[in-house]
């Protein structure tokens, strides 16, 4: 079966802001709406992060605060990494531990020397090792390893008060105006002339930003005053050193700029100050469809599990059609297509083609004229146990055996005929609409009080485009 | 170490602070010292080898969103690892960003991810907050271009900037011809061989490693002799001694031999004047002329150099005395009476410095918000306000398909109707 391995020759049409066509298995159906989704059409949201070599969980920043955990925990879980895995900064595979035995003199008895674990870090693809770069070898596991710090914090949180004192004063004169603008008596004109006179009135929103400068720290105003000192600028700047013109250049020994740019905050030009970071995490994806607010897919909090809390898939709630054999497809010549049809619900389904008409919007890509069997093909239902219940009735469905090639469980074949139009090269591409009847199993939004069939059927139409390949002459 | 304070204390969540240049993008949150990743500004399209340009100005809107949306999407699922929709977004720019580009990215994030609010700044302005004073002249050495733009007591004066297209871009082209015309590749069956024999043409991504390892920017003196004996038609200039060669390894099977005169000589292409008598150091003395006369002294004396060029090893040393150089011309002598000129160094490197700036004005909560776009004035009026047309909406782009391009300007005296 071809089609398995060709997903995209069986296009449904979905209907969102922008008119998509991807195969049925990357779709999702909202049975809220009774609609197909698509990737684009719904919105992503991160559900759970993990780290990917660990498989640790990581909970949310605010799961950990309530809990109470370790500070340190808690700002590498912001900074969204691992905090018991890095990464090798030469070529980002991820590091493990290894121990050594060292001697070392008992704390008890100086002179006699035991043999003591020491840990270093090392990777297994490139051969790097935390030595090269100096770090000791640390006596504990794991937790020992630290992060350089970046030597500019400080000043940069200086800048960030001051800016911020500045900033609570705009608020302050805002507020301020705010309320005593409220002058009955002032004229129209002389409001106008002097509307946009102090930088504070009015912040149009998307006009140009205009700094804090204007405002000055007044003084006596508030006790605590933060200072800050502009930056100074230098004279002279540091020439490079004279043997960079003579020196050769030891190639390994110079960084790349992408194991530069991976350490944001010192991008050093030796290899020799290359640091390890923590492994950065990965995300669990949830996603919510966009009408209805409703999730469509949830997975798993624990990052061994693949299964869904929630998966509303299409393939699980749509037929599918699925190209089984195509026969030589001649210009001109009505050639006979064998399509499969799958139920992917426990209910018979029935299922009716119709052909596209003549000018329909969305029959933009076909190529041949298609005729589908005009009869209502009928589907059992997918029966989990029936490949193991040999005692079972065949169902007794009088299928037409011009329409109907075999009958298989849920899975139908039946025939089309295609006569394509167009003698050019590429694919003949035929759509037609299938129209099926869905029972939705959510929760009835009245509790019916007759208590007979919990669902009501209605029926959707979707439009199929199949692509069936060359034409050979 | 990233302020804890932030998340918890009832406030709103930190602010997601994108520099989206045209060779790589810095993104981060607001608050933190530097940007969490630097990432190539560029989308791989599942089956094609080559990776698509993120910021192209050239292309039709749908191919641009489309672009655009995925790289975002990149940005916040597998680097940043937030939800977009709990966030505002504080973009900074470049102010010659077209507006057709600001109004497409401002639509992938309304649209495509429904931030909250929006914020475009300019490069320039920012990097000077993150130094601390009201005024300085700003250099961006970018990929695509230099842009030189003076801020005045935090006021940018739009009429003096300057730019010249010399940037990475440019830098790997040159470098790219050098390589080929006079290098030599060793692979495993034949030693010797010219460049593009062995291979068809070396990937950018190469020349750029090969340009951030090997090259460099000489001092003044040496820079001078070297543009001396290119240009000198009689061979009478005598070229200071190459730098030894370097054997650059290409995909582990061969080696590239780059001579050593290569390595000094590229970088000079920034300094060499052209017809028009412009160099990248020409650009801060122009703008010094263009600029009031009183603003000068205060601007010559708070330089600050910003962007990914201006990483190369020598570079900044070979500005500044380029500079000193230059002002004694006849042409800037008279013009300019101001002649001490100093360098800032700000608290990060150069490629982050605009994204530092922009970190600390997110970490101010009430006026990010305040001077935001919000979604709903975005849903309401469906566009965002550019410096360049405040209420007029921009014209629409030359290269969607089936848009007539906008009608030329009739002439005052045209007798046509």
């Amino acid at each position: 079966m071809a089609s398995l391995l060709q997903p995209d020759r069986v296009l449904y049409l979905v209907h969102g802001e922008k008119k998509i066509r991807s195969p049925l298995s990357t779709l999702y159906f909202c049975r809220y709406c009774s609609e197909l989704r698509s990737l684009e059409c719904v919105s992503h949201e991160v559900d759970s992060h993990y780290c990917p070599s660990c498989l640790e969980n990581m909970p949310s920043a605010e799961a950990k605060l309530k809990k109470n955990r370790k500070r340190i925990c808690n700002q590498l879980n912001e900074n969204f990494r691992c905090a018991n895995c890095f990464d090798c900064p030469c070529c980002m595979h991820t590091l493990s531990t290894r121990a050594t035995n060292i001697p070392a003199p008992l704390p008890d008895d100086p002179s006699k020397t035991a043999m003591k674990k020491a840990y270093y870090l090392a990777c297994g693809f490139c051969r790097w090792t935390s030595r090269d770069v100096g770090m000791a070898d640390k006596s504990v596991a794991s937790g020992g390893w630290q992060e350089p710090d970046n030597p500019h914090t400080q000043r940069i949180n200086k800048l960030i008060e001051y800016y911020q004192q500045l900033a609570q004063r705009e608020k302050l004169e805002r507020d301020r105006k705010k309320l005593a603008r409220r002058r009955p008596y002032m004229p129209l004109a002389f409001s106008e002339k002097y509307g946009l006179g102090t930088r504070l009135q009015r912040q149009r929103p998307g006009a140009p930003i205009t700094s804090l400068a204007g405002l000055s720290l007044k003084e006596g105003e508030d006790q605590k005053e933060i200072n800050i000192e502009p930056a100074q600028a230098l004279d002279e700047v540091e020439p490079l050193p004279e043997d960079c013109y003579t020196r050769p250049i030891n190639l390994p020994e110079v960084t790349s700029l992408r194991q530069r740019l991976l350490q944001p905050d010192f991008q050093p030009a030796g290899a020799s100050q290359l640091h390890p970071k923590h492994k950065h995490l990965l995300i669990k994806r949830s996603l919510r469809c966009r009408k209805c607010e409703h999730n469509l897919s949830k997975p798993e909090f624990n990052p061994t599990s693949i299964k869904f809390k929630i998966q509303l898939v299409a393939v699980s709630y749509i037929p599918e059609v699925r190209i089984m054999s195509i026969p030589n497809l001649r210009f001109q010549k009505e050639c006979q297509v064998l399509l499969t049809l799958t139920n992917p619900v426990e209910n018979i389904t029935h299922v009716t083609l119709v052909g596209c008409e003549e000018g329909d919007p969305e029959d933009i890509n076909s190529t041949a004229k298609v005729m589908v069997p005009t009869k209502e093909l009928v589907l059992a239902g997918k029966d989990a146990a029936a490949e193991y219940d040999e005692l079972a009735e065949p169902q007794d469905f009088q299928d037409d055996p011009d329409v109907v090639a075999f009958r298989k469980s849920n899975k139908i074949g039946f025939f089309i005929k295609v006569v394509p139009q167009r003698e050019e090269d590429g694919d003949v591409t035929v759509s037609f609409k299938i129209r099926h009847d869905f029972r939705n199993l959510a929760a009835p939004i009245r509790p019916s009080e007759e208590g007979d069939a919990p669902a009501e059927a209605i029926w959707l139409t979707h439009h199929v485009e199949l692509s069936l390949g060359p034409i050979i002459a | 170490m990233p302020l804890f304070e932030g998340l918890g204390s009832g406030g709103e969540k930190t602010a997601v602070v994108i520099d989206l240049g045209a060779a790589y993008t810095k993104c981060g949150f607001a608050g933190e010292t530097g940007p969490r990743f630097i990432i190539p500004s560029e989308i791989q399209k599942p089956g094609q080898q080559q990776s698509i340009k993120v910021v192209q100005y050239n292309i039709n809107t749908e191919e641009l969103y489309s672009n655009l949306k995925e790289f975002i999407h990149t940005l916040y699922f597998r680097h940043l690892l937030v939800n977009p929709r709990d966030r505002r977004v504080l973009i900074i720019e470049s102010i010659l960003c077209p507006s057709h580009f600001r109004e497409t990215l401002t639509k992938v994030f309304f649209k495509q991810f429904e931030v909250p609010s929006v914020l475009f700044a300019p490069s320039h302005l920012l990097s000077i907050m993150s130094l601390g004073i009201n005024s300085g002249l700003v250099m961006d050495c970018g990929y695509t271009e230099t842009l030189v733009l003076p801020v005045y007591e935090c006021i940018p004066i739009l009429s003096a900037w300057e730019a010249l297209p010399l940037g990475g871009k440019a830098i790997h082209k040159e470098l790219d011809g050098l390589l080929v015309e006079q290098c030599t590749v060793d692979s495993d069956s034949s030693t010797g061989q010219s460049l593009p024999t062995v291979i068809g043409s070396i990937p950018e991504e190469v020349v750029e490693d090969i340009k951030v390892r090997t090259c460099f920017v000489s001092d003044l003196q040496r820079g001078l002799k070297i543009q001396e004996a290119k240009f000198n038609l009689e061979g009478t200039a005598e070229r200071p001694t190459p730098p030894p060669d370097v054997d650059y390894p290409l995909d582990g099977e061969k080696i590239l031999h780059i001579k050593g005169p290569i390595r000094d000589s590229v970088m000079e292409m920034l300094f060499e004047q052209d017809n028009e008598e412009k160099s990248v150091a020409t650009l801060v003395l122009d703008t010094l002329v263009k600029c009031p006369i009183d603003t000068r002294k205060v601007l010559s004396e708070n330089l600050v150099i910003i962007g990914g060029t201006a990483m190369l090893p020598g570079f900044l040393h070979r500005l500044l005395a380029e500079i000193r150089f230059l002002v004694d011309k006849p042409k800037y002598r008279d013009a300019l009476a101001t002649k001490s000129f100093r360098l800032h160094s700000p608290p990060a490197k150069p490629n982050c410095t605009a994204w530092l700036g922009g970190a600390i004005f997110g970490a101010l909560q009430d006026i990010l918000g305040s001077r935001s776009v919000s979604r709903d004035y975005y849903n309401q009026t469906g566009r965002i306000p550019d410096w360049c047309c405040l209420s007029s909406p921009p014209p629409e782009s030359v290269y969607d398909a089936g848009k007539t391009p906008p009608p030329l300007m009739k002439r005052a005296f045209s007798t046509e109707k």
